[in-house]
């Protein structure tokens, strides 16, 4: 009886490796050799100076921002999703999150000053788990090199785009959170049993925080298919999977339903004339459905107007990045279908903003780790092909490339060129922004009785909320669309406005908003109004009107 | 203050339902863990060795029989038709002396046995009580003679390599008390049969292992090895309790002997669901009663752990639970359409009805597994079987835990035998044998 043959293979230095022969050392840090240690460290480090530094100054706190951390204040001083009629516009994963985190901090929002700078911090350390996730994605994904990760983290770190949406404290960044934490769970190291259910249970989470993520789901359950192939349990991942992804939104719609408002007011879904007596989160979801305003691509659209200029680089060739990673993945999904899941995954997210629908212009942030992580292994992939000679002079010309994309002022990642030309920091490590609306606020604290009635944007509602209260400061946009919130200003006179605080663009967005004539009342208040105060910066610019001198 | 005194009894309802629902939930996430333990763990652990030693453990297959007459000389045929050698095995049927009609199926199987040149198979009777298995188990082991004695149940459809895989386990692991799998078989003859031989599935192919490695086991009744020196030593079985086997278990545990668990689906012995409910009743009330009589005996104390000594305490505690459990579920219908309670308050209620879902889509699965590793086909039939009968089910089964607590409470200690019809055999076990019986007759 012979013993049994062993055929040692080799492989050829240049092959991509698959998905399953992939270094299974992503468990965690202790386990990475110690180059990609470094390399994770510095992924980290950059991520946080990026992030952190010029946080509390720049981008102005947005509307957006403002209502999430509304809802959250809602939630632990209200007991309630939110301070207005809660409309179902979107799942309240999110808020309930920031929530938490504010409940946890010993001063509440109180803690970093502006209550939008907790939640800020809230976002920075999401970034920074995010980093950490897409870090050990990418090197999975390309095998356990460096190349991938290190790209597609220095891209997420630096983008100028990322940095300007990302510092803020919205729904997207959360959600992208959880999708990687999903993603990362299936990848790492040998499958649990209980894999599949923590994957589904913060793929959920994700979905109840920010409902466009269900565009991840195929690709995600793709891949716990492919990477259960071999697994007894895999029917258990499976099912797990399915079962944890659907209870946080089972939860979402059992708590409509507890609420009696998950079918429309009269069984309605008549899109012209809206059921009254009640919100409804079918409605709303059938509404959302049916909303196509405008194109991302027109010439004044969020492509053109906002994103390119911020990051053309990120945009142009991770748009080229997915396209490969389609056309190449595809071709090898047999073998490893980690290119084709990378390309599938932003392929998803950019047929959402594509498709024509309804998008703000942070709808982008899913966009930026999924075309990442398309650049980060295309690059590897193009690194393998190098001859060993190429690739010795690669690194050195990979890392001038990136300083000088880096310090090229038309790119705008760290340097730009002032308004006379000369070599400054990039807005979002120089522009102080944000002191703009605490002067605001600091006005109308010194000038304006607590019993007054006030028009203002989100951005600064919980401050004149949480501590020594202005009761009637509302939004405009609760203001129009809130019987409740109307009924404050006599159910919409323009008589019982006392003040109208404008933020940056709001009287823009409220002839934007004013289809319906909803916003005249106010319009109409404002134009008969004194500004009492006004500050600017560049383009931004605020103010605050008195109506009744 | 009438307005105060109500929001207080009101404010205590919601935090009640709060409390319990939570702990439901932590109970059935524990439970769900458990149920899939093995599946979290290496193959290796569970199944049985690819390669058997050459026999030298010799066995006592003690069967104790009451009533078997239609059952009983297959099973002798069954084992006799083992794959080990006989001379190693010795095989006990213990009748009490009054049940004359399995006595005398017994004798004719034996006599037939000694015609075709097998020896080894005896009837051993008693006359003194009480009437039970323990009791039978006891005067049994008086006669056995081997290393290594085993217990099958009349009905017992043993695989015929049983002893190889018993035997290479005691030689390999240095182990002298190894459990092997049972597992019901007969998943599509009823209503209820799929559930009850899912429960047999996950119960002996993944919770067992826990106990086993935790230290604190509740043995099977039957296809479980001792050592005879040390079932002796430890004095046989308690013949006042109902569930002698979970009983004999602990206080091996409690004596630190280590437990093997072999479940390995080609292996298995197979039995059938009790054929109707008041069996199945009958059955699952004697057990929990059983589990009731060993936690009031206190063994579990002695277990030298509190880990051990916890997962016992819950383990033969779960019967007064589910009995409860049964009531809950009742409760939570009715306050379903009657209670009105802020959504956060529901939502938390809403948390054991995900566990629910969660326990039926792994019994679906735990379906298919079944079917796949023993050549059978569940249709979506059995599937739809499985969702129907899931909550009359669970009725049952918390009807059976209040019996057990009514019974136990008034003293009531008989012996509520299971009926036997051979459902779970789709061949004649020791046909070869009853052919011989043909041709001496």
């Amino acid at each position: 009886m012979s013993a049994p043959q062993v055929a040692v293979v080799r492989p050829h230095p240049a092959a991509p490796p698959t998905l399953a022969s992939a270094s299974p050392q992503v468990t965690g840090f202790r386990s990475l050799d110690r180059a990609a240690q470094i390399a994770l460290v510095l992924a980290l480090v950059t991520g946080l100076i990026t992030h952190a530094y010029h946080l509390f100054q720049y981008p102005l706190y947005s509307t957006d921002e403002g209502i999430y951390v509304e809802r959250a204040w809602a939630v632990i001083r209200e007991d309630r999703l939110s301070p207005q009629t809660y409309v179902y516009d979107h799942a309240p994963g999110g808020w309930l999150l920031i929530a938490l985190w504010e409940f946890l901090l010993p001063g509440n929002f109180e803690s970093f000053g502006n209550p939008v700078a907790g939640g800020r911090i809230l976002a920075l350390l999401l970034h920074l788990a995010s980093v950490f996730f897409l870090f050990q994605i990418a090197r999975k994904f390309s095998g356990g090199g460096l190349i991938a990760p290190v790209v597609a983290t220095f891209l997420f770190n630096f983008s100028p785009l990322a940095i300007y949406y990302q510092r803020m404290i919205l729904l997207d960044n959360i959600m992208v959170f959880w999708v990687l934490l999903s993603i990362y769970l299936l990848i790492r190291g040998r499958h649990g049993l209980f894999t599949g259910l923590w994957s589904g249970l913060a793929f959920g989470v994700g979905v109840i925080t920010k409902e466009n993520a269900i565009f991840f789901a195929p690709t995600i359950f793709y891949l716990l298919i492919r990477t259960t192939r071999q697994d007894s349990n895999r029917r258990f991942a499976l099912t797990f999977w399915l079962f944890a992804s659907a209870v946080p939104v089972v939860g979402y719609i059992l708590l409509a339903t507890l609420k009696g408002e998950l079918l429309p007011a009269q069984l309605s879904l008549s899109l012209t004339r809206p059921p009254q007596g009640h919100v409804s989160l079918l409605y709303e979801l059938w509404f959302q459905v049916h909303r196509n305003e405008g194109s991302l691509f027109a010439p004044g659209g969020f492509l053109h107007v906002l994103w390119l200029p911020k990051d053309p680089y990120l945009l142009g060739i991770g748009t080229v990045a997915m396209l490969a990673c389609l056309v190449i993945g595809w071709r090898e999904r047999k073998q490893n279908p980690a290119l084709l899941v990378a390309g599938t995954l932003a392929f998803e997210i950019a047929f959402y903003l594509g498709r024509g629908s309804v998008i703000l212009d942070f709808y982008v942030l899913p966009l930026i780790p999924t075309y990442a992580l398309c650049v980060g292994l295309v690059a590897d992939r193009a690194a393998r092909r190098l001859p060993a000679s190429t690739a010795r002079v690669a690194v050195p010309i990979a890392c001038a490339l990136a300083g000088a994309l880096l310090i090229a002022p038309s790119g705008g990642y760290v340097l730009k060129h002032g308004q006379q030309h000369q070599l400054q920091l990039a807005d979002q490590y120089y522009l102080p922004l944000t002191y703009l609306q605490l002067d605001q606020i600091a006005w109308i604290r010194q000038h304006i009785p607590r019993t007054d009635k006030i028009i203002t944007d989100d951005d600064i509602w919980v401050a004149l909320h949480d501590k020594q209260p202005y009761p009637y400061a509302q939004s405009h946009w609760n203001a129009v669309s809130d019987p409740r919130v109307r009924s404050i200003f006599g159910g919409g006179n323009s008589q019982d406005i006392n003040y109208v605080v404008l933020s940056n663009g709001m009287k823009h967005a409220m002839i934007l908003n004013n289809s319906n004539g909803q916003e005249n009342w106010i319009l109409t208040a404002l134009n008969s109004a004194t500004e009492v105060w006004h500050a600017s910066r560049g383009s931004v610019t605020l103010a605050i009107y008195q109506v009744h001198p | 203050m009438g307005l105060a005194a109500g929001d207080m009894i009101r404010d205590l309802v919601y935090g009640a339902l709060v409390v319990f629902s939570i702990l439901v939930t932590i109970q059935s996430a524990h439970t769900l863990y458990l149920t899939l333990y093995i599946w979290a763990k290496p193959t290796s652990e569970a199944i049985a060795p690819e390669q058997f030693r050459p026999p030298r453990v010799s066995f006592t297959v003690m069967v104790p029989a009451r009533h078997e007459e239609s059952v009983i000389q297959a099973t002798i045929g069954r084992v006799c038709e083992a794959n080990y050698p006989q001379e190693l095995i010795q095989v006990l049927v213990v009748c009490s002396a009054d049940d004359k009609g399995t006595i005398a199926k017994v004798n004719e199987k034996i006599s037939a046995l000694r015609k075709a040149g097998l020896e080894n198979v005896s009837v051993v009777t008693f006359e003194d009580g009480p009437v039970n298995k323990p009791h039978g188990l006891n005067v049994g082991l008086r006669y056995a003679v081997n290393e290594v004695v085993t217990i099958f149940d009349a009905e017992d459809d043993v695989h015929l390599d049983i002893f190889n895989v018993v035997n290479t386990v005691m030689q390999d692991e240095d182990v002298r008390v190894v459990q092997a799998g049972v597992q019901l078989m007969n998943f599509d003859s009823t209503w209820y049969s799929a559930l009850n031989v899912l429960e047999y599935f996950f119960w002996f192919k993944s919770r067992l292992h826990y106990h086993a490695r935790t230290g604190a086991i509740p043995l099977g009744g039957n296809t479980v090895f001792f050592d005879r020196g040390l079932v002796t030593r430890i004095g046989g079985w308690d013949e006042h309790n109902l569930t002698e086997d979970a009983d004999i278990g602990l206080r091996l545990s409690a004596a630190g002997e280590r437990i093997r668990v072999v479940y390995d689906d080609r292996y298995v012995t197979k039995e059938e669901t009790p054929p109707t409910v008041s069996a199945f009743i009958r059955q699952r009330t004697r057990w929990s009663q059983g589990f009731m009589q060993t936690l009031k005996k206190g063994t579990w104390k002695d277990l030298p752990t509190r880990k051990q000594r916890w997962l016992a305490f819950y383990t033969l505690a779960f019967p007064r639970g589910q009995a409860v459990l049964g009531i809950y579920v009742v409760i939570s219908l009715l306050t379903m359409f009657s209670l009105k309670t802020p959504e956060q308050v529901a939502l938390i209620t809403f948390l054991p009805v995900l566990m629910i879902l969660a326990f039926f889509l792994i019994y679906v699965i735990g379906l298919q597994e079944f079917t796949r590793a023993h050549g059978l086909q569940a249709s979506p039939g059995s599937v739809l079987r499985l969702a129907l009968g899931w909550l009359p089910y669970q009725l049952m089964l918390s009807y059976a835990a209040l019996r057990a607590v009514a019974r136990e409470s008034r003293g009531a200690t008989d012996w509520e035998k299971t009926q036997h019809v051979g459902a779970h055999r789709e061949h004649d076990p020791g046909a070869l044998l009853e052919a011989s019986d043909e041709t001496a007759a």
